[in-house]
């Protein structure tokens, strides 16, 4: 295997290093590399289309003859079905068919399972229809509150085995658990050394940490357009964050082969992780839709309305997080505990993230114990940086919680404990610009003087792994006759901006012009792709995509070379784009208008991930991500209402490839978790199992006015990972953010609000201003 | 086309997801076949439905003439009768602003009107922001600074904007009235910070 020497590290700490390169595989871009295109702040290829209401999303699409589906959803959280009575659905208005998803004697486990579907001529005939469907229940006893569900007496929620579920959006190398005792799963335990010796080393803390059930709320709710082009074949159009999940679901649920599925996705509204597959997490749309086209034999439409879409397409587990952290008077940490029970509802995947595991490495006792509790309710599913921010939360709050009584700055203790030389440059660097000790002294004096409106800052960290994948992306370049390169692969653009970086390395390659790249995506037609998940795609995809494109190159100029006489390693490529050989020349254009055929073309994937540099992830074969947050709030001691001020975001995501739609993904992940931090919840009526706000004016998210300041500092760092250097962004952007400014509340008002969101009546209850007791959630 | 007017959706459903639907504009039960489209001689004049009938309304400067019911609303038959459907629908109820269209100039929820309000009226949605397919200047601005990222709440913001700078008159606008502008308008994928700077920079440019 050929060896190459490439430059990593971040910045001036760089080293050399030396990497195996897989054949055929293209040099790496390292420290060292002079790039022109890549790396720039390109503006979105597509932007154009998405400002004139040019893109159509699935949810915009029709196709001829099609109908509209809506789904009978459960009112009960508990039930078997008797049995379901379509007659007078049948007799409506418009209506062309309907589905029993669930038979008689079916479970039902949470209010809004599927029940059945009708199909009708227009969207809102199938929704009257639906209701006309009548749905004989038993009810039965069900619990929808986690602590209540973990009690040894509760409502078993399950009856039968469950089936672990994961999705791309699921960090790699978590999961697994041991079987269930009534409703409480063991998920697999992360530990080093002696807890319980480690806390006899120091002064502990321990304190009780809760966040909420959080929804991904994307703009575009799930849904999904079928259309049976034979007995063998689908089309469909799906509003996804990976079509390669959606055709082979499709083609596993009809019984087709997976090349006879072609799947769709031009333009997305946004998925959070909650899009994976041809179904929600918790409603089979995909399954649906199927069956009512191929009952009808037109193209099926179902998409969900708002309500359907808090209820059954996943969300954010809650966290209720017992933790106990000990550390000496220098500030050193001397063992964490972290013991937690989460629910996914009736799904699993509530751990609580890397954080306390893997962030502070110079602690040597860790235990991370951590349970899924069933519940009636909707299952919860990979989102943005799954168990991360609720694992960040419990962690750096009580860290900073510590460091007060340990009398240590909290800053000092991050650095005191953390190893990564990334994240130590960019705690150390941010704490200057962010003026933090000069913060923290203000902050205190408004504290001790017992002025009405206090500001207060915080910090935390982020970890996140590089799960670039190998082998799942394959791109092909051709160089056309006239002019054009195009570069195709099926990935769909989640809102990143993908495409847009495909062209980059493109025009990197051929150093040509953007606008000669074409970029064909969004198609399973197109050549296997990832999907938009873990953070994976860019640092999946640009290397496929660069593979295809050198291998075209080469053999692009074999061509000219021909056209000259000359040999190929003869063959110059000027800047302007003429290319000489042996004093003869010929242009770009000429020389693709002599191409034999239609194109030159070449195909190519991404090998295994070959370097992790700085830092491998927890010892594996990937680069260690590193960010850090610092979070500044103002704070009302009278009513309570915390305002977000400012947040500097320091990033690390490989080499940026883009960094105007990288610093957007990272607004992006600090918005998200503002109104984490600050305003979401998922309330629940437990007494009837319903959620009571399925909607977007009582689920709170934020707005313009709710948005802080943001400072954004992307630093390349130079992994040896793959030949373009690109790592992930979206996840590691949002991991910190609540933690952060729950850290500046803290600071703020001297007092922890230990519970998400941080809202007026807990803050004033962690002052001790008014009652805890009664306080929803 | 008073009593057109005065009709609003809140007025006749109870809520979404409500099974009321209100059979005609007159509030008495309806004295027409309803699988009779078009035939409203037993209805008052002014009264319609509950069978759909023709609807005449300027949209994006074309006058265009549709057959609609009397429950749908304005943003359904923008998107499924007309097949524009750069407004979204997102929130269904007046929630997220994604719907927001011009209508006589002024800023509505699509999804809060009913189709048969916009009788004779003006109707602007953003595909009629550029209708020669040329970018207007604030179009420009949102791509020049990637006010967008998914895109989907792009539409809503996009009309929001213009409506802030026609009210502005041609002045500058400031950070904080963009913010303000726009705090109807939610976005999933953190977009509000450079939709600002788009806004604020249009504004100096079109000044």
């Amino acid at each position: 295997m050929p060896k190459a020497k490439v430059t990593v590290g971040f910045r001036d700490q760089l080293r050399t290093a030396e990497v195996e390169l897989p054949e055929g595989e293209a040099t790496p871009w390292d420290g060292k590399s002079d790039l022109k295109v890549v790396g720039k702040p390109i503006t979105r290829r597509d932007g154009a289309l998405r400002v004139s209401g040019k893109a159509k999303y699935t949810f915009d699409l029709q196709q001829p003859d099609m109908l509209y589906a809506a789904v009978v959803r459960s009112p009960l959280p508990a039930a078997k079905v008797r049995s379901i009575d379509f007659s007078a659905a049948e007799a409506m208005e418009g209506v062309r068919a309907v589905y029993a998803v669930a038979e008689p004697g079916a479970d039902i486990l949470f209010a809004g399972q599927d029940v059945a579907a009708v199909a009708a001529t227009r969207p809102e005939l199938a929704k009257l229809a639906a209701r006309a469907v009548k749905v004989d229940y038993e009810r039965r006893a069900f619990v929808t509150n986690t602590i209540s569900a973990a009690k040894p007496d509760a409502p078993k929620v399950h009856r039968a085995a469950v089936q672990e579920r994961r999705t791309e959006g699921d960090e790699p190398g978590t999961g697994g658990g041991a079987e269930a005792k009534g409703n409480v799963r063991p998920l697999r335990p992360m530990q080093k050394g002696d807890v319980e010796a480690g806390m006899k080393g120091g002064t502990v803390h321990e304190a009780s940490y809760v966040t909420q059930v959080q929804t991904h709320s994307a703009l575009e709710t799930h849904g999904i357009i079928v259309r049976w082009d034979d007995d063998q074949h689908i089309t469909a159009w799906s509003s996804t964050q990976s079509i390669f999940s959606v055709r082979d679901e499709l083609a596993e649920v009809f019984n087709l082969k997976p090349a006879n599925v072609r799947v769709h996705t031009d333009f997305l509204g946004g998925g959070f992780g909650a899009k994976f597959g041809a179904s929600a997490p918790g409603s089979r749309l995909g399954t649906i839709a199927g069956e009512l086209a191929k009952k009808t034999g037109a193209p099926v439409k179902l998409m969900c309305d708002r309500h359907e879409e808090q209820v059954c397409t996943g969300n954010r587990p809650d966290a209720h997080q017992d933790v106990r952290i000990a550390g000496t008077s220098d500030g050193s940490l001397t063992a964490i505990h972290v013991r937690s029970l989460g629910s996914a509802g009736i799904g699993t995947g509530a751990g609580v993230g890397r954080n306390a595991f893997a962030i502070y490495t110079k602690c040597p006792n860790v235990l991370v114990d951590s349970s899924d509790v069933f519940t009636n309710a909707g299952p919860g599913t990979a989102m943005r940086a799954p168990g991360h921010p609720q694992g960040a939360f419990a962690l750096e709050l009580a860290l900073d919680e510590l460091a007060v009584k340990l009398g240590v700055d909290p800053l000092a203790m991050r650095l005191k404990n953390d190893e990564h030389p990334v994240r130590r440059w960019q705690f150390e660097e941010g704490g200057k610009r962010f003026d933090w000790a000069a913060k923290r002294a203000e902050s205190k004096k408004m504290r001790e003087g017992k002025a009405r409106i206090r500001r207060g800052v915080g910090v935390a960290a982020s970890i996140w792994g590089d799960f670039g994948r190998p082998k799942a992306a394959v791109a092909t370049c051709s160089v056309l006759r006239d002019g054009t390169v195009e570069i195709r692969n099926g990935v769909q653009d989640i809102g990143g901006g993908i495409p847009t970086v495909l062209a980059q390395i493109g025009a990197e390659v051929f150093g040509r012009s953007l606008d000669t790249i074409s970029v064909k995506h969004g198609d399973s037609d197109f050549g296997s792709s990832v999907g938009s998940g873990g953070s994976q795609t860019t640092s999946s995809v640009t290397p496929a995509v660069r593979n295809a494109c050198e291998a075209a190159k080469t053999q692009f100029i074999a061509h000219v070379a021909d056209l000259l006489k000359a040999a190929p390693t003869d063959v110059v490529w000027g800047a302007d784009g003429t290319l000489r050989a042996g004093g003869k020349s010929i242009t770009f254009a000429q020389a693709c208008k002599k191409i034999d055929g239609e194109s030159i073309t070449a195909t190519a994937s991404r090998p295994r991930t070959y370097g992790a540099h700085p830092v491998a992830f927890l010892g594996a074969g990937m680069p260690e991500i590193a960010g850090v947050q610092f979070a500044e709030v103002e704070v009302d001691t009278w009513t309570g209402v915390v305002k977000a001020k400012q947040i500097l975001a320091m990033h690390d995501a490989g080499r940026i490839m883009n960094r105007l739609t990288c610093t957007s993904q990272v607004n992006g992940g600090v918005i998200l978790g503002t109104s984490y931090a600050l305003m979401e919840q998922r309330v629940m009526d437990h007494d009837v199992g319903r959620m009571l706000n399925p909607n977007l004016e009582s689920y709170k998210i934020c707005g313009a006015a709710d948005v802080p300041k943001i400072e954004v500092e992307l630093t390349d760092v130079f992994t040896g990972a793959n030949n373009t250097g690109a790592a992930g962004i979206g996840e590691p952007s949002t991991i910190p953010t609540a933690a952060a400014l729950a850290c500046a509340v803290f600071d703020a008002v001297g007092e922890p609000v230990r519970r998400l969101p941080m809202t007026p009546s807990r803050v004033l209850a962690a002052m001790g201003l008014v009652p805890t007791k009664g306080i929803i959630g | 086309m008073a009593s057109r007017n005065a009709l609003t959706r809140r007025g006749l459903f109870r809520g979404i997801g409500s099974a009321t639907v209100v059979a005609g504009c007159s509030g008495t039960a309806p004295t027409v076949d309803p699988s009779a489209p078009g035939t409203d001689a037993a209805l008052s004049p002014g009264e319609i439905g509950p069978a759909a009938s023709r609807l005449s309304f300027e949209l994006n400067g074309k006058a265009v003439q549709v057959d609609v019911e009397p429950r749908t609303t304005l943003l359904d038959a923008l998107r499924i009768d007309l097949d524009t459907t750069g407004p979204k629908k997102v929130c269904d109820r007046g929630a997220c602003s994604a719907c927001t269209v011009l209508v006589d100039g002024v800023q509505r929820n699509s999804c809060m009107m009913l189709a048969h309000d916009v009788e004779g009226r003006r109707v602007t949605t953003v595909e009629g922001l550029s209708p020669d397919g040329k970018l207007n200047v604030l179009q420009q601005k949102f791509v020049e600074y990637d006010a967008l990222q998914c895109g989907f709440c792009t539409s809503g913001m996009l009309m929001s904007c213009t409506s802030l700078l026609q009210r502005a008159g041609g002045a500058p606008v400031s950070a904080d009235e963009v913010t303000h502008a726009i705090s109807g308008n939610l976005c999933r994928c953190g977009t509000y910070p450079n939709i600002v700077k788009a806004v604020v920079a249009a504004s100096k440019e079109m000044a």
